[in-house]
């Protein structure tokens, strides 16, 4: 697991972003520099003063763009450079509560958009940004706000937002339609093809109702909508019948995530409850991906390690995981198909996942 | 409660009467008590439920059912993009004489039917202002390979662009050297005829049978030199003499191809006179076809570790299901003209199809829209364009089948010099109405054999419970 948040020390008095960098060639004025490294910690000065981060070795932190929080005496490495999957946290407050949430909501709202936009301006070239909450379109303008400056500033930036879809409205779609938005898609989540079954799973009475205008509107807008199913043992059975409608409504999607259950958050306490082991009976989920592909939409299986698969809808099971939260289980060292596979969430039980591999 | 518009098509049996298709190509297959509930307007709470999941029904406040309506007649509808796609003659000449060619071919060594230095030249500045980050380039002929000279300086200026592809479409019957370093590039593959078993392509092609062995160990050794990517043939059918079909599959397994372009002769060029009964394609033709296309089903269930398929069948079921997925220039709706692919003549001349070239050739009607060195545009151009659809033609409108199908002008100008006469009377019509039955008949059959093929050839990684949905 490679660490987002390090503890640190600071000169400034409120928060800041900067880039670190271990060498002056081709710094800008809002980089911070590498005066003094060692393997337990490193210290880099700036505009804003000294930072001093522990327990990272700095050629790592090289290039990283960080929230500098000297009150909270930490640094938040907002983008790494090497990464693509870096994601941008821009609220904690949620209007659904999922069964599975990996990140329960918290009812109180920091806002960080103005450093969170700094960070963006100072991303490497071409960065795919991700967005998550929490639910960011509860602070929808302050969201459309940071996405539309960022992309003026850096067209060559592309973001992908997670969002429950609760709060476009009509009025919205003009907007989102602009040409910016083309390297905006946005990631939503959709359970069931019923409504009472959707509604159950993320807590929220009217949710699917309110879903399916979300929907409409983005897709009047052109905008990129990537959908996400959480494999559940409530949903597992609908599958075949959510294929069918995501195939007649919702065919202008770009990609139809199926995404098996991560070990965290509230799932860690409801696993017996909530998981579905697609290995016991891989059925509905093939015959999910079999109706949708047949209508031409571009089907995935997200974390959902390739050799658990039947080998014909291996293709299909690609790397999902994020680098700084993946695993492979001892046996997978010997794996050919490990480059391609999306491993486990660290978080994920050792036992389970040594159970779960066939080296392939 | 608004209704999306139904289209209807006869092609099941009693209980099973009719394809209901609407504008966005969503379909199900109606018994004839569900036509009576329609016809009587007493549809129960049960239609209702499925008309409505299927986008059949889209009723008031459903804004994603109409969404979802709009973007899928959006999706039927082609865009032409930027320019990415030229067909290019650098040469009329031909080492062969074969008895249906389309293009009206020189001898080999007449001059004055190859590119000039200007035609070149226009042409490397025409690739030079594409705006397309992609391109595909073929060399059509006469025998291309008669200037590899060409073929190469186009080849090379071709280096700026992210990716371009380069096919050759060549009868391979020399391949020398300097052919078969073109040949090994890895942007270059390759197209050429095999009718069928070695009598068959002889009689149709190259007259001898040396000259049938030259082209066949010449296919052979591309074949096995590069792999089957690399090479892909095309058989061309005499309906009047039709190849036997195992013997026409073996001779492309043997090559491993696996797939086949099952092509009548084309009504143009030398065709038009030594083949005049290819104008119409009867039902000697549509039953060679559909037999076909039986016998790689029977086969493909009996050998699962290689997959035969007939390549236009295959592009009509990814139209039918996968609109957006295919972008086969013969058979679109609209089917623009001179805009994202053009052809350069020999002499410069700029055609919009490879079949107008040949049209002009054989003198029936010239439709040539402009030059390579000064552009193209103009009256012609703009004439194909106004009437490139067949969202408007009377009887396409009412056809269940018009969201899937195209449109040919040029088709309809060499078999009957017009385009105004009824839809439903030209070879066209009567060849993709069989095509798209054929497939649907496929698409609702319960056969395991059949229902594997579909699968396949639509490129999914299992069968589903079913390809298409029934109310009864």
């Amino acid at each position: 697991m490679i660490p987002l948040m390090r503890p640190a020390l600071a000169d400034a008095e409120g928060p800041y972003v900067t880039r670190l960098r271990t060498s002056r060639i081709g710094t800008a004025s809002d980089d911070a520099i590498l005066i003094e490294g060692a393997d337990d910690g490193s210290v880099f000065s700036g505009r804003l003063g000294l930072v001093v981060i522990d327990g990272v070795r700095a050629e790592d932190l090289d290039g990283d763009i960080v929230l500098v929080d000297p009150r909270r005496g930490r640094v938040e490495r907002l983008l790494r450079v090497g990464s693509t999957t870096n994601t941008l946290l821009v609220t904690e407050r949620c209007d659904q509560l999922c069964v599975m949430c990996s990140q329960p909501p918290k009812k109180t709202h920091v806002d960080r958009f103005d450093l969170l936009e700094e960070a963006c301006r100072l991303a490497p070239d071409g960065m795919l940004i991700g967005i998550s909450g929490g639910e960011p379109t509860l602070y929808k303008e302050r969201l459309l706000t940071l996405i539309e400056r960022t992309l003026a500033a850096r067209p060559d930036l592309g973001f992908h937002v997670l969002t429950n879809a609760q709060h476009f409205e009509a009025s919205d779609v003009a907007r989102l339609g602009r040409s910016a938005y083309r390297r905006v898609s946005w990631g939503i989540p959709l359970y069931a093809s019923e409504a009472a079954l959707h509604d159950n799973i993320v807590g929220k009475e009217g949710a699917f109702a309110k879903l399916e205008e979300g929907l409409a509107h983005l897709a009047m807008a052109g905008a990129r909508v990537e959908l996400r199913t959480v494999v559940l043992s409530d949903n597992i059975d609908a599958f075949p019948a959510l294929a069918g409608y995501v195939a007649a409504r919702l065919r202008f999607v770009e990609a139809w995530s199926i995404m098996q259950l991560e070990h965290i958050g509230f799932a860690r306490n409801r696993w017996e409850q909530l998981f579905f082991d697609h290995v016991q009976r891989f059925g509905p989920i093939a015959e999910a991906l079999n109706r949708a592909l047949l209508h031409g939409v571009r089907a995935q299986l997200f974390n959902f390690p390739r050799c658990t698969v039947p080998a014909a809808y291996r293709r299909l099971a690609i790397a999902s995981i994020s680098d700084w939260k993946r695993k492979f289980a001892p046996a997978c060292l010997r794996c050919g198909e490990r480059s391609a596979c999306s491993g486990f969430f660290e978080w994920h039980p050792d036992e389970q996942a040594a159970l779960a591999v066939q080296p392939l | 409660m608004t209704f999306t518009p139904l289209r209807l098509r006869a092609i099941g049996g009693e209980s099973e009467k009719a394809l209901f298709v609407n504008d966005a190509g969503r379909f199900f297959l109606g018994s004839s008590a569900f036509l009576d509930r329609m016809d009587l307007e007493q549809l129960s709470a049960g239609d209702l439920a499925f008309l409505r999941a299927g986008g059949h029904v889209v009723e008031r406040g459903d804004a994603l059912g109409a969404a979802a309506h709009a973007r899928g007649v959006a999706d039927r509808i082609a865009r032409a993009g930027p320019l990415d796609y030229l067909i290019l003659v650098p040469t009329l000449r031909c080492n062969l004489s074969c008895s249906y060619c389309q293009v009206s071919r020189v001898n080999e060594n007449q001059g004055g039917h190859d590119w000039s230095d200007d035609t070149l030249h226009a042409v490397l500045a025409l690739l030079d202002r594409l705006d397309a980050a992609h391109v595909k380039i073929e060399f059509q002929g006469g025998e291309p390979t008669l200037r590899p000279d060409l073929i190469r300086a186009v080849i090379d200026r071709c280096g700026r662009f992210e990716r371009a592809e380069f096919v050759i479409c060549t009868n391979l019957q020399r391949v020398d050297d300097e052919i078969l370093a073109l040949f090994d590039r890895p942007d270059v593959f390759v197209s050429t005829s095999l009718d069928g078993d070695l009598s068959t392509h002889t009689r149709n092609r190259t007259g001898t049978a040396e000259a049938t062995s030259a082209f066949l160990g010449n296919l052979r050794m591309l074949a096995e030199r590069h792999g089957p990517t690399k090479v892909s043939a095309l058989p061309t059918i005499d309906p009047n003499n039709p190849p036997d079909i195992d013997a026409l599959l073996d001779a492309y397994v043997d090559l491993g191809i696996d797939s086949v372009f099952l092509r009548p002769i084309n009504y143009q060029g030398f065709a038009r006179k030594r083949h005049a009964a290819s104008r119409e394609q009867g039902d000697g033709w549509r039953g060679y076809y559909e037999s076909f296309v039986r016998r790689i089903i029977e086969r493909n269930w009996a050998d699962r570790g290689r997959v035969l398929e007939e390549t236009y069948l295959s592009i009509a079921l990814r139209r039918i299901f996968q609109p957006g997925s295919e972008r086969h220039v013969d058979l679109r709706n609209p089917n623009p003209m001179g805009i994202d692919y053009v052809v350069i003549d020999h002499d410069g001349a700029v055609y919009p199809t490879d079949e107008a070239r040949m049209l002009a050739r054989s003198g029936v009607v010239d439709l040539s829209i402009g030059n390579v060195a000064e552009g193209w545009g103009g009256p012609t151009f703009d004439l194909l364009n106004a009437n490139s659809t067949n969202q408007f033609d009377p009887d396409c409108k009412r056809c269940a089948y018009q969201p899937f199908c195209g449109r040919d002008l040029v088709d309809d100008l060499a078999r009957y010099g017009r385009i105004d006469i009824q839809r439903r009377e030209t070879a066209f019509c009567r060849r993709h109405l069989h095509l798209f039955d054929l497939a649907f008949r496929l698409v609702y059959s319960d056969d395991d054999a059949i229902r594997y093929s579909l699968a396949r050839w639509l490129r999914l990684p299992g069968e589903p419970a079913a390809f298409g949905q029934r109310l009864a």
